[in-house]
């Protein structure tokens, strides 16, 4: 065990896990996401739209994830790419920025995330495949950036990523406008959002929509819900006792109630 | 999987260089607490390190914070650690099942790198996976009795093994209740297919 | 020398160019950002301000040539302060080759800078893939630089007025654009003078037809 105090990776089973893979042991898949997400400016705000299916290779591993992930009260990332690094990388910036504001006294803005993520990621050269759609609502107004996982960064008024992002693409290219009114924006999203979700195999489920203005956001989680599964028309439950058992052993839990405070006060 | 009031854990008990089978008896799923457990699939190297891992960092809380881990905390705690070894992975998934000081069901799953699937119904990990996705899909229902998520989870478990070349050799099932812990040990085919 | 794109990274397939004329210079590109086959962003500006009067075009990784220009950028906010005035745009070359030559191993990045100061007036550096610096009176590069080569040889003329070389650079970059499927969307133009910068917009509909 390594008994580090600093942060940081650690690559401690990286020269026995190449090892390893050389005499041919096949290492289980990171869960990736298999994305649309989306973002667009409107007059006055940010929406951002995505999907909520997580994959596994082939398989659906988590068909109602959540991939907007908060970065600041006037800051939300959705995340597409490898599952864990979109989730990590969003929490460690989010922190960063907590500080950041703790010490400047100052809201946050979109372009220090934005330059947070990039650096971060550049860093990694691409190891750390988090592909980032980034809205904020800031002192200079909306703002919208795309950050891929090399570190590049684009600033756009309607963006896309993730596998889908092709077919969301072609929806905002046909419907966009210039200041849109907010309802238009979340319709707009909602349905490059669905284009993903039914043309790409990598996007399922429902739509989860954030909307962010100024001095105020919302999480619509579920938005839209495109894919509801119809009822069971049939239980599979089993009897009791179906089950061959060769060995049970209880072992009883005490429940410990918090009685009154002792009395300390003579 | 998740039952009314209740959660239930279960793996096999095969250890197995490739088709090789080692032990029969290499256990799986750890307590964290009494009503927190976790099972831990992949390599059987990192399964060993990883438990004893947790049990040092779950002691460590314990003494520290002065109070018993919560399985939303214990599944972040297990995430993080997974997480600081991004770029050099234990090969473990595990699944963490428990019921919290409200007594309120949680279960969730991680890939090798420390992503949480926080699920409300039912999550599987390990070589059986593909199988148990099948299985809990069809079997799983809302508030089952602990008595009847056992034979769903055991039942569910026994089919996808069956179909695993790789699993197998006995299963272990324990069904968490604010009550108690009930464990058992299921009865399963006890041979590998003449293949 | 391993200057070859990592799997999936954001690529500036690009035509980018800088030309002097008498009182200035004029910087120029098309607007296309690909990966693989699909576009991106397809109105990309790849003319980035590095100081008040010092751009640079920028060429090959978008994350590689964006980390550069943002190192760079910070360098001349520096020397500005504390030097109490304006940096050269041999300098700001400078602190680019530096950069690119000392990680050519670890970059694919194809940079002009050029800008406007009191003691050279207009200037043209080229840093191409290795890492080298080269003073020059007009710079071509990215992927659709090949196909205009000889157009620029043959219609580039020293001490050309501010709108002729305006001119020059947006048929250039309009040929390569028509010729090379990396580059297109539209013109982006930036004249640097001492009197300021001026950034001028080309619309993909609104092309040079020759």
């Amino acid at each position: 065990m390594s008994s580090k105090l600093a942060g940081g990776f650690s690559f401690d089973n990286h020269v026995r896990n190449a090892a390893l893979q050389q005499k041919g042991l096949t290492l289980p898949k990171a869960v990736k996401t298999g994305t649309t997400i989306a973002g667009v400016i409107f007059k006055d705000g940010i929406v951002l739209g995505a999907d909520t299916r997580a994959t596994e290779g082939p398989i659906v591993a988590d068909k109602n994830c959540e991939k907007i992930h908060y970065l600041a009260p006037n800051m939300y990332c959705c995340g597409a790419g490898t599952a864990a690094d979109t989730e990590f990388t969003t929490a460690l910036i989010a922190s960063q920025l907590e500080l950041h504001r703790l010490t400047t006294g100052r809201e946050s803005r979109a372009v220090t995330a934005m330059t947070m993520l990039k650096q971060m990621l550049f860093k990694y050269q691409g190891h750390i495949g988090a592909a980032l759609v980034l809205g904020g609502y800031d002192c200079t107004g909306p703002q919208l950036f795309t950050i891929y996982p090399h570190g590049s960064t684009d600033k756009l008024p309607y963006v896309t990523m993730g596998s889908g992002s092709l077919a969301a693409m072609a929806v905002f290219e046909a419907g966009w406008k210039r200041d849109m009114e907010r309802q238009e924006a979340i319709d707009l999203v909602r349905a490059a959002i669905e284009s993903g979700i039914f043309n790409d195999l990598g996007s399922g489920s429902n739509v989860d929509i954030c909307v962010i203005e100024k001095g105020k956001h919302e999480m619509l989680r579920n938005y839209a819900r495109p894919n509801e599964r119809g009822q069971k028309e049939r239980s599979y439950r089993f009897a009791r006792g179906t089950t061959d058992v060769l060995q049970t052993s209880v072992r009883s839990l005490v429940t410990v109630v918090e009685g009154d405070q002792m009395d300390t006060s003579s | 999987m998740v039952g009314k009031n209740c959660v239930a854990i279960a793996s096999d008990k095969r250890l197995g260089m490739q088709a090789m089978t080692i032990s029969t008896e290499f256990p799986k799923v750890f307590p964290a607490t009494e009503r927190t457990y976790y099972g831990l699939a992949g390599l059987a190297t990192d399964v060993q390190t990883m438990s004893e891992l947790l049990r040092f960092k779950v002691n460590m809380y314990k003494m520290r914070e002065e109070r018993t881990i919560q399985p939303k905390t214990f599944a972040h705690m297990l995430s993080s650690t997974l997480y600081e070894r991004r770029f050099g992975p234990y090969f473990t998934e595990p699944v963490v099942a428990g019921l919290d000081d409200k007594n309120r069901p949680f279960i969730c799953a991680m890939d090798l790198i420390g992503c949480i699937n926080f699920a409300k119904d039912f999550v599987v990990c390990g070589t059986a996976s593909p199988n148990l996705y099948g299985m809990c899909e069809s079997l799983w229902e809302p508030d089952l009795e602990p008595e009847d998520l056992f034979e769903t989870i055991s039942q569910a478990l026994i089919s996808a093994v069956d179909r695993d070349a790789l699993s197998g050799w006995g299963a272990v099932v324990h069904v968490i209740t604010p009550e108690r812990v009930v464990t058992r040990t299921l009865k399963t085919r006890q041979a590998v297919c003449l293949c | 020398m391993t200057t070859v794109l990592k799997a999936g990274e954001v690529d500036l397939g690009t035509t980018i160019m800088a030309v002097e004329f008498a009182g200035g210079v004029v910087v120029a590109a098309d607007s296309r950002t690909t990966t693989g086959a699909y576009i991106a962003n397809r109105v990309t500006d790849k003319l980035t301000k590095v100081h008040d009067r010092i751009y640079c075009c920028r060429s090959g990784s978008a994350a590689d040539t964006q980390a550069v220009a943002d190192i760079v950028h910070y360098y001349l906010q520096l020397y500005s302060v504390q030097h109490d005035e304006a940096p050269t745009t041999r300098v700001a070359a400078s602190l680019f080759q530096e950069l690119c030559y000392k990680n050519k191993d670890n970059l694919s990045a194809g940079i002009i800078v050029a800008g406007w100061d009191a003691q050279h007036g207009g200037q043209v550096y080229g840093i191409p893939l290795g890492g080298s610096l080269h003073r020059q009176p007009f710079a071509i590069g990215g992927s659709g630089s090949t196909y205009i080569y000889g157009y620029c040889d043959s219609a580039y003329r020293e001490n050309m007025s501010r709108d002729e070389c305006v001119e020059f650079a947006k048929n250039a970059v309009a040929l390569a654009m028509a010729r090379d499927g990396s580059s297109g969307g539209v013109i982006r133009l930036a004249v640097i003078t001492e009197g300021g910068v001026e950034r001028l917009f080309v619309a993909g509909s609104d092309l040079p037809r020759k």
